[in-house]
């Protein structure tokens, strides 16, 4: 046996114990997914006959395709909108040094202290006075900006990796630091952003407290609270199609990681969180 | 250096600065100004009481419970994280058959709404229904049904577990960034002047992942305390509030019980705790050099 | 010429389809999500009014109930509430008390009030006035497995508490995952049925005096009751890791010989128990005879600073009218609280409906009090730790009582 097939047995076994556990609820919920509905109470590991079935099913009852748009939607945008503003920001900061430069760092570690829970009223009263109650766009406006605390963390790390002489001979080349931004940093830049915009994706993607107390109307759930809606206070709950609609709700941010991963040991935080 | 508007940081940093202060400013003087009033289950002021919300608060022999209960949760899954996600992210650092596999896979939980994640655990740790205990006597693990959520004894422990299992995707992937920002020449140093593994890695990898240590301790000490998701969906805090954190215990007086005022002083009572020793943490362990 | 005559008739009619948009009248609906057939009762309901009345718009907005308190606590704070909502009857003095409800007789002609029996009327009256309009009304009896029964040669249903603790523990005898009373110890309601005994044993949630009850000799024998039926393994094990629907599931399983519960369940059990055999029996008595049964309902309120109370009003007429009457009450499985839905024959032919009926002169409804909740959850706290041995009953109870008889007190 070459040596690194041996390494790899060995790793394998030592991580065992950690991925089982973490497969063990996606098991769960895929084995549960596929039991038909009288058998959905029996703690079975595999069901007599699978329903696959119930991944269509699931579709309908539960309103899966609007509520998907939905989360896609707001995760894109409030994305978009953390990045926007957090890209000039994080550019400043690892750019400059100014007054303030601590304070303002400072400032976004304490906004990320509060739990929404304990800014759910207040932040309610917010969005009404700005009349924008059950409409999806007040999410995209408050993830993104409970967001922005973390994108500017990450892309300043980032950002202070990337070598400022090459900015500077564009300028010494009588480049306009606007032009010097476009054409020479963002192209550089351009991996640190794509990682910054997935973790800020997910985190909406994810989101729960926030959405359940802004959205009203069926129409405008997110993923999570819809199904989150099938399960909380129901008499009867449909186990089956809870379970399908978690584990597909699952796989689009799965997939993602996979694409990711290779990105993630490359220049995250290189000398980042110092 | 031509001065334009994009080179001055602080036309920079000022949307970003704005967006995050609006949404968080505003909530929290409300925040403040409920905490200080009588306040109506609908959260209607109906004049200033001083600190009696604050008082009782203090008072209730419920809050204390929760708080010495807030420390172990926040410990446990700080710490517990810390100490397995340092050995796997060395491991994922290294070059292995299946490597991308396993990274893939150690990031999965960060693919699902942690609700959701609660509720699936919740659904296994079921006494009598539940895969958990169905899984564990086909394997002969144990031969009675394990009432996992019938007791703090049993179900804490396991909520702490779920709580590490969800916190080691992003703290891996800090430690990863970390681990590969180290140049390959001081390990080929250190084994070129004879140093064993656990030298290297006591005088080479940990110094040097300090602060990526650091940084996630914080980080996780935030996310972790106000973490509610987990302990709500398996046991609401019970039974009897034995496995009531202050946030839970926030949800309780605020929603169920409608004690906004007390509510409120609480959340700013966490607020300032969390404060506290995050800046205490920070000037003890963290050498902060802007650059 | 020709031209302008068209731009014109063109503007003309945008301008008033405009004007007829804004002629609509929107009424907003909080409902709260029984099951899934909720949501859709409702959106009919929506659609056959606007179908009649034209200018009309109807919005529906379901909520799940654990979390409606939170969301109308987050609207009314927010003045952003809807016109109508669901509330459970329990929380209505605070709804009243802050000035949220509008009180509903103007509207009430003696026809709208003779739709209904006047016991589920009662509890939304207060200060004379009618707060709510009962929309769901549920009270509690026993589920028994025929099959687990017979298997442990039992032949008569148990009517009191002594019979059923013997019982139990046959039916327990039967196999090691084979429960003879299911017993909640979880979330929601797990001081009322805590409560089912209490009562039998004769005691009184709130006693003339204005003190909690707890502290009585009936509480200590239902607690003592409870917890030796736990100790002897009648009991499902676990118990305060079982809420309401987790015993339930049990019992769907056919694992639990018998539990206490609302007449959804026979609905539940045809559609996902089919094969099941079952009985409903009468809540046990006690020594003395009581017995007691929980009587729930969920009101319909129109908010005060709704703007749009006639149209509101009309909608609820139509809500309560026989044939919507009946398809609610039918569908979510609940007792019928008007007297003509109650004679149509899928009720009055139901066999399960009857024993919950037959209990409802002993049906007892949580009392109007404000700080109820946080009076359940400390009775709640008691019992549970009383289940897990971790206290005495006794001790429990009367610390209960002592900081239940603080909040009463304010």
């Amino acid at each position: 046996m070459n040596k690194k097939l041996k390494k790899s047995l060995l790793y394998w076994l030592l991580l065992s114990p950690l991925i089982i556990l973490i497969l063990f609820p996606f098991a769960v919920m895929f084995i549960t997914a596929i039991k038909p509905s009288n058998e959905v109470l029996a703690p079975t590991w595999w069901p007599q006959e699978p329903a696959w079935r119930n991944f269509i099913d699931m579709w309908a009852v539960t309103n899966f395709g609007n509520a998907l748009w939905n989360s896609v939607y707001v995760s894109v945008l409030s994305t978009m909108l953390a990045l926007a503003v957090s890209i000039p920001a994080a550019y400043a900061m690892s750019r400059f040094r100014f007054k303030g430069q601590g304070f303002f760092r400072q400032f976004l570690l304490v906004s990320q202290m509060l739990s929404p829970i304990v800014l759910v009223i207040g932040l309610f009263r917010l969005v009404v006075w700005l009349g924008l109650l059950d409409n999806i766009n007040s999410i995209v406006f408050v993830y993104g900006a409970f967001n922005v605390a973390f994108t500017v963390w990450m892309l300043q790390s980032y950002f202070s990796t990337i070598p400022k002489d090459l900015e500077e001979a564009a300028w010494i080349e009588g480049a306009s630091p606007a032009k010097a931004l476009v054409m020479v940093f963002l192209p550089l830049a351009l991996p640190a952003m794509t990682v910054t915009a997935i973790f800020s994706f997910i985190n909406a993607w994810n989101e729960f407290v926030i959405a359940l107390t802004m959205l009203r109307r069926q129409e405008s759930y997110t993923l999570p609270i819809q199904i989150f809606s099938l399960v909380a206070g129901r008499y009867t709950v449909e186990w089956h199609h809870v379970m399908a609609a978690t584990f597909v709700a699952t796989i689009p941010v799965a997939i993602v990681f996979a694409w990711l991963q290779r990105y993630l040991v490359r220049g995250l935080a290189i000398g980042a969180v110092k | 250096m031509i001065r334009s508007p994009l080179t001055n940081p602080y036309v920079l940093i000022l949307p970003g600065f704005l967006l995050a202060a609006f949404i968080i400013l505003w909530p929290l003087y409300q925040l403040g100004l409920i905490s200080l009033n009588e306040v109506n289950r609908f959260g209607q002021l109906r004049g200033f009481n001083d600190a009696e919300n604050y008082i009782a608060v203090f008072t209730d022999p419920d809050f204390l419970g929760a708080l010495w209960r807030t420390a172990i949760w926040t410990g446990g899954i700080v710490i517990g994280t810390l100490l397995v996600s340092v050995p796997v992210a060395m491991i994922l650092n290294d070059d292995f058959y299946g490597r991308s596999i396993a990274r893939v896979i150690i990031m999965l939980p960060w693919a699902v709404s942690l609700t959701m994640t609660a509720i699936v655990w919740r659904w296994a740790l079921s006494g009598e229904s539940g895969m958990l205990n169905s899984g564990l006597q086909n394997l002969g693990l144990i031969d009675q049904n394990i009432q996992w959520l019938a007791r703090a004894s049993t179900a804490f422990p396991v909520q702490i577990m779920i709580g590490i299992l969800v916190t080691i995707p992003f703290t891996t992937t800090i430690f990863l960034g970390g681990l590969s920002s180290i140049p390959d020449d001081l390990y080929e140093a250190a084994r070129l002047e004879g140093a064993s593994r656990w030298q290297t890695f006591r005088e080479i990898t940990l110094p040097l992942m300090k602060p990526f240590l650091n940084i996630s301790i914080v980080l996780n000490m935030i996310y972790v305390f106000n973490s509610f998701p987990i302990i709500w969906a398996t046991t609401q805090g019970g039974p009897a509030n034995s496995t009531d954190i202050l946030v839970t215990y926030l949800y309780k007086l605020g929603f169920r019980f409608g004690k906004l005022g007390e509510a409120s002083a609480l959340s700013v009572m966490m607020f300032a705790l969390l404060l506290a020793f995050t800046i205490l943490y920070v000037s003890l362990a963290m050498r902060r050099d802007s650059k | 010429m020709r031209k302008l005559a068209f731009t014109t008739a063109l503007a003309g009619a945008a301008f008033l389809s405009l004007a007829g948009m804004a002629a609509a009248e929107t009424v907003r609906v909080t409902v709260a999500e029984y099951s899934s057939k909720t949501g859709p009762y409702f959106e009919e309901a929506a659609k056959a009014f606007e179908e009649a009345n034209p200018d009309a718009d109807i919005q529906i907005e379901v909520v799940p109930w654990d979390v409606l308190l939170q969301k109308l606590t987050t609207d009314i704070s927010g003045g952003a509430n809807a016109d109508l909502s669901i509330i459970g009857t329990r929380w209505l003095i605070d709804f009243v008390e802050q000035g949220i409800a509008a009180p509903l007789d103007e509207y009430m002609s003696d026809e709208f009030k003779d739709r209904f029996f006047p016991v589920f009327l009662e509890p939304s009256v207060m200060d004379g006035k009618t707060y709510g309009l009962p929309i769901a009304a549920s009270a509690r009896a026993m589920y028994y497995n025929k099959d687990l029964f017979e298997q442990a040669g039992i032949e008569e249903v148990p009517d009191t508490w002594e019979e059923l603790a013997a019982a139990a523990e046959k039916i327990s005898a039967l196999g090691d995952d084979i429960a003879g009373f299911g017993l909640q110890g979880k979330e929601i309601e797990t001081d009322v049925y805590f409560y089912y005994a209490f009562w039998a044993h004769g005691g009184e949630l709130v006693e003339d005096d204005g003190t909690s009850g707890l502290d009585s000799e009936a509480a200590y024998k239902a607690a003592e009751t409870y917890k030796s039926l736990i100790d002897s393994g009648a009991t499902q094990p676990g118990v305060t890791s079982y809420n309401r629907e987790d015993v339930q599931n049990l019992f769907k399983q056919g694992k639990v010989g018998m539990m206490i519960t609302a007449p959804f369940l026979s609905n539940q059990i045809k559609e996902e128990a089919p094969d099941l055999e079952y009985g409903v029996a009468a809540i046990p008595a006690g020594p003395d005879g009581d017995r007691g049964t929980y009587g729930v309902t969920d009101s319909i309120i129109m908010f005060e600073n709704s703007e749009n109370k006639e149209l509101a009003w009309k909608f609820l007429d139509m809500l309560f009218t026989t044939e919507w009457r009946a398809k609610f009450t039918e569908g979510e499985g609940f007792l019928p609280v008007n007297p003509e839905v109650a004679k149509q024959p899928a009720f009055a032919d139901n066999a399960d409906l009857k024993a919950f009926t037959d209990l409802l002169p002993d049906a007892r409804f949580a009392p109007v009090i404000p700080g109820w909740e946080e009076i359940a959850a400390k009775t709640s706290d008691a019992v549970q730790k009383i289940y897990l041995g971790d206290a005495e009953p006794k001790a429990a109870l009367d610390a209960a009582a002592e900081e239940i008889n603080g909040i009463l007190g304010n």
